[in-house]
């Protein structure tokens, strides 16, 4: 008998996203950014809509970041987050630009202590075996 | 500066048959409801050249309603602020004078669990290994984020509280002017009298979002004539005119990645609008704001200047929005009452408004109203006015 594992919905990146998620599995945030005119972008496009060049590259971020929005989903459709109640999901700013926006979960805090601004710090965690996301952790 | 005004009107507005899981088809729908516009302006199929839409596909809808040859047509990507994509095609497309006459529709059903927007994402066996979601769910979906109530409602009712220290009891008491209203309107489909209590009491969907923050799902379709005013005033019923309309797009699609929570779309269509008439907020007699979640409506009173940026929370509880206040918002009850029309209610509530329909919960010698749709990166709005 073998157990049943869950899974979280996984991304199926493409050829302009893939060195972010490769970068994820190797515990390094990796951000988009403009050979030309120094832009971060996320997500990631092949084009920079700071100056239109088409010469991007991904740069290693520090991971620190800082809260803008959250929310807590409690009807969870989906099997894997239906099991993993409460979770918070969140809008964060990497601290190189603003605005750099990132989607994540944030991780280890109650939603009821979070604060606009609050300092963040990425934190990769193997979410199913197999499976790196990049999550945010509360700087305390 | 008033390039715009009045060179369109609204000659009819209908609504099909409204409810839960409805045993109808969007095409029964949508022939419904333009069968009730055409009757309230008094007109014939052959009548309209033109017509636009958000749910289905313009040229089959001609061609199911023998509304052919078509001299104009457009069918929304989806990816817009819904009915005010349509409406805003239609009088764009009347104003140029690429057709004289245009249908605007709006055709939506309750999703059914096959057709919910996150599917395809748990539709997989999560046995074998993840479900692999591709373009932009791949920045959302990982992390739970993939329904609206959360990346769009969720986030940004959070950011309004958070910024402008607004709390639940404001969002209590704003669904219980909604419903006052709503009990005025024979066509509600929520009518009794709503507590702050009550409110408190309904369930989380994403927190802070509640249930009875959020519009409710039904199957619908909405449809409004747009004509140019010369036409528009031998119809049947006194002619409403289109003072001015806008729209505007801020972002892309991912409504997780926003600069800006809590203007956003809104602030630019809103800035865009009023620079295009010659009309003031205090000249608004009622408005229609939209309410997907009831955050937008709050983003809206803010946005088009009826009160201060943050400042919806005491505007409401002035009582400024309710019956009797200075600016009655949303009087047929809201999408959260009157059910998910996806903006087409705020529109065809102004228009019943000004020609002074609304029974109980008419806004007495309304004159101007204010109707608009969509939150986030794509938004729009428009200035009506009747004609004297």
């Amino acid at each position: 008998m073998t157990n049943h594992v869950v899974y979280p919905p996984m991304p199926k990146p493409d050829s302009v996203t893939e060195f972010f998620w490769k970068g994820v599995d190797q515990h390094e945030l990796l951000i988009q950014r403009c050979l030309s005119c120094g832009r971060y972008q996320h997500p990631p496009k092949e084009i920079c809509a700071g100056c239109l060049s088409t010469e991007l590259a991904p740069e290693r971020v520090t991971g620190d970041a800082t809260l803008v929005t959250w929310t807590e989903p409690v009807k969870a459709y989906d099997p894997y987050f239906a099991t993993h109640q409460p979770y918070i999901f969140a809008t964060v700013n990497l601290v190189e630009q603003e605005p750099l926006r990132f989607a994540t979960n944030l991780i280890d805090c109650d939603g009821d202590d979070l604060r606009i601004g609050q300092p963040l710090r990425v934190a990769f965690r193997e979410v199913a075996p197999g499976c790196t996301l990049p999550l945010f952790e509360v700087v305390r | 500066m008033t390039a715009m005004r009045n060179r369109v009107a609204i000659a009819g507005v209908g609504y099909s048959q409204t409810g839960r899981k409805l045993p109808f088809s969007d095409d029964q729908l949508v022939a419904q409801a333009v069968t009730a516009a055409l009757a309230d302006a008094g007109l014939k199929p052959a009548d309209v050249d033109g017509i636009s839409t958000t749910g289905g596909v313009s040229m089959s809808i001609g061609a199911l309603l023998g509304i052919l040859p078509l001299n104009w047509f457009f069918t929304s990507s989806l990816y817009g602020p819904s009915f005010a994509e349509t409406a805003v095609m239609a009088m764009d497309a009347v104003a140029a004078g690429s057709c004289h006459t245009a249908l605007a529709i709006r055709v939506i059903r309750q999703p059914r669990a096959e057709d919910h927007p996150i599917a395809a994402i748990t539709a997989g066996s999560s046995a074998d290994g993840p479900v692999r979601v591709a373009g932009q769910q791949q920045w959302t979906a990982p992390f739970g984020g993939s329904l609206p109530a959360a990346f769009i409602g969720g986030l940004q009712m959070q950011r309004y509280m958070s910024e402008f220290r607004a709390t639940e009891q404001d969002f209590a008491r704003h669904a219980a002017v909604q419903r006052d209203h709503a009990s005025r309107n024979p066509e509600a489909l929520f009518r009794e009298a709503l507590s702050a209590d009550e409110y408190s009491q309904s369930r989380y969907v994403s927190k802070p979002v509640r249930l009875l923050d959020c519009d409710y799902p039904v199957d619908s379709a909405s449809a409004v004539i747009f004509t140019t005013p010369e036409r528009a005033r031998d119809f049947r019923k006194p002619a409403i005119l289109v003072d001015s309309w806008a729209m505007s797009a801020v972002a892309d699609i991912d409504m997780a990645l926003l600069d800006d929570f809590t203007s956003n779309a809104i602030g630019h269509c809103s800035e865009t609008l009023w620079s295009r008439t010659d009309l003031r907020p205090s000249d608004v007699d009622c408005a229609g704001l939209y309410d997907g979640f009831s955050i937008i409506t709050f983003q809206w009173l803010d946005g088009l200047g009826f009160c201060g940026r943050g400042e919806a929370p005491g505007f409401i509880a002035e009582g400024h929005t309710g019956p009797g206040g200075s600016l009655p918002t949303n009087t047929d009850g809201g999408a959260c009452n009157v059910g998910r029309r996806h903006g087409a209610n705020f529109c065809i509530e102004s228009v019943r408004q000004l020609r002074g329909e609304c029974g109980e919960r008419q806004v007495p010698g309304a004159e101007v109203a204010v109707w608009s749709n969509a939150t986030g990166s794509f938004a729009g709005a428009s200035l009506l006015t009747i004609d004297r």
